[in-house]
Order: C-alpha cells, then sequence, then structure tokens
C-alpha cells in the first residue's frame, strides 16, 4: 500500500520536472532574443556613428598561414591582401596596375624586368619598403622549404637591386607575364624584419597594405586597423577590420541579419535567403572552375579508354542547375567561358554522351560495376553524389569518402580520383601551369603533362600582353592543356557575396575583394 | 513483464510507436516508393503526389530516403544498446562474486569510462577506426555500458545480501542455481529499464553522429543526415527540418515511455500498482452490467 501511494508522487515529481524544463526553454529563447536585438543596435550604432566606420566580414577561406609564401595564391589571398601590398595589382580589366611599384619596364629583348618602387614607403613595424625587401621576398618565395609559390616563378633566374628603390628581376626566358604574376596572388610583400623568423610571421603578419592586424587568433577571428602609411591610405575609408571564419553556411545569412557580420561571402544555396532578407547580394567577377582530378599514374585510369569515359560521363549542366541555383555556367576548362583563355574552338571537346561512355568502357573490356573508385573530399559537397550518380549510370561504381587531412595526400598526388577547384591566377599563364604543367598544384597526375604544352606556353610568354595576337596564342595553349587526361572541368561556381545595404559597392576586380574606395555609410 | 507492460496506457503507447519504427527498419527500404539515391532534374520541389515530402536538393524524394534512413537509426540505435548490456551487465553481477581485486578494477573501469565524454570519443574513433556506424556506436556503447555496471551491481548487491539467499547457501546451494533461481530475476527489471532508456540515447547519439556527418557515407540516407542537409537549404523548403525531426524525437520518446513503464509495473511497486487498476477496474464493473442488461433487450 505504502509503494502505492508513493507511485502518484513520483509522477508529480516527474511533472513537475517537465514544467520546470519548460520554463527554462522559455527563459532561453526570451534571453537570445534579448540579446539578438542587443546585437542590432549596436551594429546600428557602429555604422550610423560615423566615427568609425568598422567592416565585419564572416569568410569561409580563413587563412590558416600568414605568411603568404606559405599560403600560396588560393582564395585566402584575399584576406591576406588586407595587411600585405604587393608589387602590382589588377583593375577591373584584369590589367596589371602598379602598387608598392610605382612603375616597370622590360629591357629590349623581354628578358629581365625594373620595378620602380614608390618613395618613402614603410612597413608597419617601420622597415622601409625597398629594393632589398622585394628582394628578399622573391628569394624567400623560390627558395623557403614550405614555399607554397616556387612552381610559379620558374621564369625567374635571380634579384638584385639597382640603387633604393630599383628592382631588376633576371629571367631564365622571355616572359611578358611578370608584372601580373607579381600581383597579390604571388607576391604579397612582408617586412625583412618579420621574415627573419618565417614561423614567427606565419602567425602575425607584418606588410605594408591597407590594414595593420591588432590581434589575431589562429583559425577563428582577426582584427585590423586602418594603416595610416598605406601608399594608398587616402582611399580607404574602413577604419577596422574584424574578420571571422564563417560558422555554417546556413547561418552566415542570419549573422549578416542582425548584424553580428556587415560582409560575408554566400553559398549560392543561400542567395534567396540574404535576398529576403534585405542584403545586397553580388556577384564580383572571377575565373572561378570546378574540375573532377585523375590522376593517371593509378588504376584505372591509366588507362585512356576509362579517362575518355569519364570525360564523356560528366553533365556539366546537371552541376550548374543543382549546385549554383542560377548563378553558374557550365565550363570544360579551367575558367568560365568569356574569359581571354577561354578557347571557343575547344568548348565542345568531350560532350555529354554516356553512351559512348558507356561503350569506350566495353572496347576497354570493362564491365559494368567491375570499376570500384573511392572518391576522396575533404568536406560534404553535394557535387561528389552527383559524380557518383553520373558515373554510376556508365557503370563505374564511386564511394564517397571524406578525408579531413584530404589536402596532404593531393598535394602529394596520392589520391587517385578527387574534386577540386581554382578561384584562378592573374596571370592566365599561372592557370593553365596551375592546371596543366608537371608541378602544377591542381595536376593530380603530377609529373605528367600534356604533349606540346610546354612550348605553347613558352610562347604565350614571349608575346607582350598587348600583341594583337595573344589572344589567339593564349588560346592555343589552353587547347593543348585541355588535352590534359588528369582534369575534367565541370562548372564554374559565382563569387556570391551578400553585403549590408550600408557598405558602398567593391571595385568590381576580377576574382579580387579590393577596399579602396569603399565606404560604410550609415 | 510484457503483459504488464501492456496493461498500462503508457507501456501501450510506447510499444505501439517502437513497433511501428522497428517495421520501418525492416520494410522502409521495400516500401520506399521511389530509389533513395536516383536523383532527378527536379530539385528542393514541394510536397506533392508524386513525391508525398518533396524532394530534396538533388533531386531525390524525400519520403524514400526518410524510410531507407530508418534503418541506419535503428539498427545503430540497437547496437549500441545491446553492446552497452553485454559490456555493463555481466561485469557488473561478477563485480559481486568474483572477489575484492576483481571488483575493484571493473569499479574503477567504469568510473574511467563514465569521465569520457562518448559523443566526442565516438567522433575520435571513427577517425581511427574508418568512418563508419558500427565502429562509432561500439565505442558509444562501451562508454554507456557503467550504466549497466552500475545498475546489475546495485540489484545483485541487494540480493546477494539477503538473508534468503545467504539461507540457501548454507543449504548447499550453488552459486550457479542462485544465480538463476534469485538473482537473475531481481536483476532483469532494472537493466530492462536501462535497455530501454539506452535505445533512446542510442537513438539520438545515432542522429547527432550523422548529422555530423560522421559515421555515414554520403549519399546513403539518415535521419540524422536528412535534417543537415534540409537546414542547408531552409530558404526553399522551411518545413523541412520536421519531418525527420519529429521522427527522431517521437522513437526517443517512445524508448523512454517504455522505460518508464517497465519500471511503474516491474518488482513489489509494480505489482501493487496493477492490483490497484484491477481493483479500481473492479469496483466499476458491476455498475456497468446494468444499464447494459437494460438497453440490450
Amino acid at each position: 500500500m505504502t509503494s502505492a501511494r508513493h507511485l502518484p508522487s513520483a509522477r508529480r515529481t516527474r511533472r513537475g520536472a517537465v514544467l520546470g524544463a519548460l520554463v527554462t526553454l522559455t527563459a532561453l529563447v526570451l534571453s537570445a532574443c534579448g540579446s539578438g536585438s542587443g546585437a542590432g543596435t549596436a551594429a546600428a550604432g557602429g555604422g550610423g556613428g560615423g566615427k568609425s566606420a568598422t567592416l565585419k566580414w564572416a569568410s569561409s577561406f580563413f587563412p590558416t598561414h600568414w605568411d603568404p609564401v606559405v599560403s600560396g595564391s588560393g582564395a585566402q589571398f584575399r584576406i591576406l591582401a588586407l595587411p600585405y601590398a604587393s608589387l602590382t595589382r589588377t583593375d577591373a580589366k584584369g590589367n596589371a596596375v602598379p602598387d608598392l611599384a610605382e612603375s616597370w619596364a622590360y629591357n629590349a629583348t623581354g628578358d629581365e624586368i625594373t620595378f620602380h618602387l614608390r618613395p618613402k614607403l614603410t612597413f608597419s613595424d617601420g622597415t622601409p619598403v625597398n629594393a632589398a625587401a622585394v628582394k628578399d621576398a622573391i628569394d624567400r618565395a623560390k627558395s623557403q622549404k614550405n614555399s607554397a609559390l616556387f612552381g610559379d616563378l620558374t621564369s625567374i633566374k635571380s634579384v638584385t637591386t639597382g640603387g633604393d628603390l630599383d628592382v631588376v628581376v633576371h629571367l631564365t626566358q622571355v616572359d611578358h607575364q611578370i608584372p601580373l604574376l607579381l600581383g597579390e596572388r604571388v607576391l604579397q610583400i612582408a617586412s625583412p624584419k618579420a621574415a627573419a623568423d618565417p614561423a614567427k610571421l606565419d602567425q602575425n603578419p607584418v606588410g605594408a597594405g591597407p590594414f595593420v592586424v591588432t590581434q589575431l587568433i589562429p583559425g577563428t577571428k582577426v582584427l585590423l586597423k586602418k594603416n595610416p602609411n598605406y601608399w594608398d591610405a587616402k582611399n580607404i575609408h574602413i577604419d577596422n577590420v574584424e574578420l571571422v571564419s564563417a560558422p555554417d553556411k546556413a547561418t552566415v545569412v542570419s549573422g549578416l541579419q542582425t548584424g553580428v557580420y556587415n560582409f560575408a561571402d554566400l553559398a549560392p544555396s543561400q542567395a534567396k535567403a540574404a535576398k529576403a532578407a534585405g542584403l545586397d547580394v553580388f556577384v564580383q567577377p572571377g575565373f572561378n572552375a570546378s574540375n573532377i582530378s585523375l590522376n593517371i599514374n593509378k588504376a584505372p585510369f591509366d588507362n585512356p579508354k576509362v579517362v575518355d569515359a569519364v570525360r564523356y560521363a560528366t553533365n556539366r549542366q546537371e552541376f550548374v542547375d543543382k549546385l549554383t541555383f542560377g548563378y553558374g555556367k557550365p565550363t570544360n576548362q579551367p575558367f568560365p567561358p568569356g574569359y581571354i583563355a577561354y578557347d571557343e574552338k575547344s568548348a565542345n571537346l568531350y560532350p555529354y554522351d554516356p553512351a559512348k561512355a558507356k561503350q569506350l568502357l566495353e572496347q576497354a573490356g570493362i564491365k559494368p560495376g567491375q570499376i570500384k573508385l573511392d572518391l576522396v573530399i575533404s568536406k560534404e559537397d553535394p557535387a561528389a553524389e552527383i559524380v557518383q550518380s553520373q558515373l554510376a549510370a556508365i557503370g563505374i561504381t564511386v564511394t564517397i569518402k571524406i578525408n579531413k587531412n584530404w589536402a596532404t595526400p593531393f598535394f602529394a598526388k596520392d589520391l587517385t580520383f578527387s574534386l577540386y577547384g581554382t578561384t584562378g591566377r592573374d596571370s592566365a599563364v599561372q592557370t593553365l601551369t596551375a592546371h596543366f604543367g608537371p608541378d602544377g598544384p591542381l595536376n593530380l597526375s603530377s609529373p605528367y603533362e600534356p604533349e606540346g604544352f610546354e612550348a605553347a606556353i613558352a610562347k604565350v610568354r614571349q608575346t607582350p600582353l598587348d600583341a594583337p595576337d595573344y589572344p589567339q596564342i593564349l588560346q592555343a595553349a589552353t587547347r593543348v592543356g585541355l588535352q590534359s587526361r588528369a582534369l575534367v572541368f565541370t562548372y564554374s561556381s559565382p563569387n556570391l557575396f551578400a553585403k549590408n545595404k550600408a557598405i558602398s559597392a567593391l571595385p568590381a576586380n576580377p576574382a579580387h575583394i579590393d577596399w579602396t574606395g569603399v565606404t560604410i555609410g550609415d | 513483464m510484457v503483459r504488464r507492460v501492456l496493461a498500462l496506457p503508457a507501456g501501450r503507447l510506447a510499444v505501439g510507436i517502437l513497433s511501428v519504427i522497428v517495421l520501418l527498419a525492416i520494410l522502409g527500404p521495400t516500401l520506399a516508393p521511389h530509389d533513395p539515391l536516383g536523383t532527378s532534374a527536379l530539385t528542393l520541389a514541394g510536397p506533392s503526389w508524386e513525391h508525398w515530402l518533396g524532394t530534396d536538393y538533388l533531386g531525390r524524394d524525400v519520403f524514400s530516403r526518410l524510410l531507407a534512413g530508418s534503418r541506419t537509426s535503428v539498427l545503430g540505435s540497437v547496437e549500441v544498446a545491446l553492446i552497452a548490456l553485454v559490456v555493463g551487465v555481466v561485469p557488473g553481477i561478477l563485480s559481486v562474486y568474483f572477489g575484492q581485486v576483481f571488483e575493484w578494477f571493473t569499479l574503477r573501469i567504469a568510473d574511467t569510462l563514465i569521465a569520457l565524454p562518448f559523443l566526442i570519443y565516438a567522433v575520435a574513433v571513427t577517425a581511427l577506426l574508418g568512418n563508419g556506424i558500427p565502429q562509432a556506436m561500439f565505442t558509444v556503447g562501451v562508454l554507456v555500458s557503467p550504466l549497466f555496471y552500475r545498475v546489475a551491481r546495485a540489484s545483485t548487491l541487494a540480493v546477494a545480501r539477503s538473508q534468503y539467499v545467504e539461507a540457501a547457501l548454507i543449504s548447499g546451494a550453488s552459486i550457479g542455481w542462485i544465480a538463476r533461481r534469485h538473482v537473475w530475476g531481481k536483476v532483469l527489471p532494472p537493466v530492462a529499464v536501462a535497455l530501454a532508456q539506452t535505445i533512446g540515447i542510442g537513438f539520438v547519439v545515432v542522429s547527432s553522429l550523422s548529422f555530423l556527418g560522421i559515421g555515414v557515407q554520403p549519399p546513403a540516407p539518415t535521419w540524422g543526415g536528412l535534417l543537415a542537409s534540409d537546414l542547408g537549404y531552409l530558404s526553399y523548403q522551411p518545413w523541412a527540418p520536421a519531418v525527420p525531426a519529429l521522427l527522431i524525437m517521437a522513437t526517443v520518446w517512445g524508448s523512454n515511455l517504455l522505460a518508464d513503464a517497465i519500471r511503474d509495473v516491474s518488482g513489489e511497486a509494480g505489482r501493487a500498482l496493477l492490483n490497484s487498476r484491477r481493483v479500481r477496474a473492479r469496483r466499476l464493473d458491476p455498475a456497468e452490467p446494468i444499464p447494459a442488461g437494460g438497453v440490450a433487450p
């Protein structure tokens, strides 16, 4: 009897617990709303005050390395361009224009180029920006053990200084791409004093760029303030930058909406939500191209017929339809259609033809289901599922493997089958060599290169950029490169960004994020 | 025991929910109206006759994916519960009988396992043993086994120290006979409660891991994975996460309800509860035949 009486009371406590949980939940929800609106007012105050303009940027490309030599030419360069300036930069047409170098001139034969630096500039640690500092930067990019750039500098034999402000670059061959090459992607210049200890520089960037780092929490957050000694400081109207590593793509829009950020790169799937939230969604012109990377040094891609089958099995339109939400374009080249190096004559190379793909496998004596492949990628990606279903249609079984440590085996060329992409390079030649060259970081089949590629590239290098036949010669090199069996290009995703409407339009420099002239108003 | 659980409304509800989920796990993949992996050009579509719950970002039928995904979740949670049961109960009972050294060591091991955060540990183990639900669930099972160890040990202790067991021992009964005759009946009900509860925990763990993309290779569907991918397309299908979320909630709720029902009906307290219900029912019974008798002719 006692226990029978005990039971209802147990039930009462349970009811009490449920009630308690509900009260706690309500309190939590309320407090969350409270802090949300608090952040909103804070943001409005920061923007509207007019005293200090703060850029709050959420980026999904938060750099792991802050030494530009180690960071390389990937999308992170846009963030490293905040503390670092380079010899040249590009304008809205993609041409090289002065940055730290005021002007430059080739010698008569074209195998030597002299850059004239702006006078009286200093790095943020007080070290002067002079010819010796530039020489140090190029030498470091060529020789530092963990340099991600040495492969791009094969044209440079040596660097000498001519006086305090003249940098003379001696070339191994005639190469008219050097002013484009030594821009933000390849030659962001660090203070030689800070670079004396590259490991320290990697976590404490010191440059002569528009902003100076005041605090850096690796992998998470960086705070910067305007650099009053930047050569173009009068055109920088942003006082502070708070840059954070973007959380999950689904939460970026809410962050922008509540004012936690006022600028962010955006996944195409989030564009609709961002527009609905009253944000300014825009596409920065660029050269993005995604690809399927094959290693022809490993089975089954050592068989050219299998490579061809994959080429014909790829339905590019499906990638565009399902991944880019109306913002992308199909491409079968390492850049989108319309780019100067895009070869119209190759536009129909390997069109989607699953019947032909099956036929090729049959000719190679391969039965459906016989080829089983691991597709190794770095993080969950619907593109992988599309590749999987398209190859399943021709009888190739693909297993998707997510490897958080993907970069190590990929750049060591140990993988057989993977996905990758590029945000482009300022020099079209660099884009081509990065994909098709024997040491190209995007060439999973190193040291393989398509036949005749080296000669075609040398010819482009020898052609001045303003020569009338430059586009034809460049496109011919693309045509030779596209014979590479190591890459199947799929689509070009957009450089999609969302910003608070208080931020003025950004200069439309292709593939760059340039803050020159940008204002943050009310 | 089953009949006693079914005597309670909560028990019937719990068994009902769990049987539906188990049926889904067995028949789900065959019931699915479409190929759960078959993509189509119709992406992020709303509900229609063709696609009851719409389609996902690659144009796959969401209803079919939910049905096909139930098996992974159910198998995973059952695996957690069974591994925890085997790893926990056996040493739990033996710790009472196998002497002080064994007792001390198993207690310390159980304490250590309790101190480890199982979800984080499961993530770490998948990195070590390969990305798969069985590996992850094995780890979680081992890490939640102290629950069973403690429950089994506590009820065994109560039996082993009781006078009638000591009397049986003096009369020459063997340890094996005592275990079968006295210990088993006392240990089983609390272990059953823990088992039902652990199945619920297992469900949450499987769903959390697959939400994080751990243990499942895309494009294999799982409830947690569906939930995660739906969150990326909220502006197109704001209602989409509700369905997998409700399924996960219902299953966990069913398991917890079952655990409650088993606890309520087990032991002396349970017998008393059921008796009191029967008494109440009998008191009401005689009142009924009168109006029934009056109407029937």
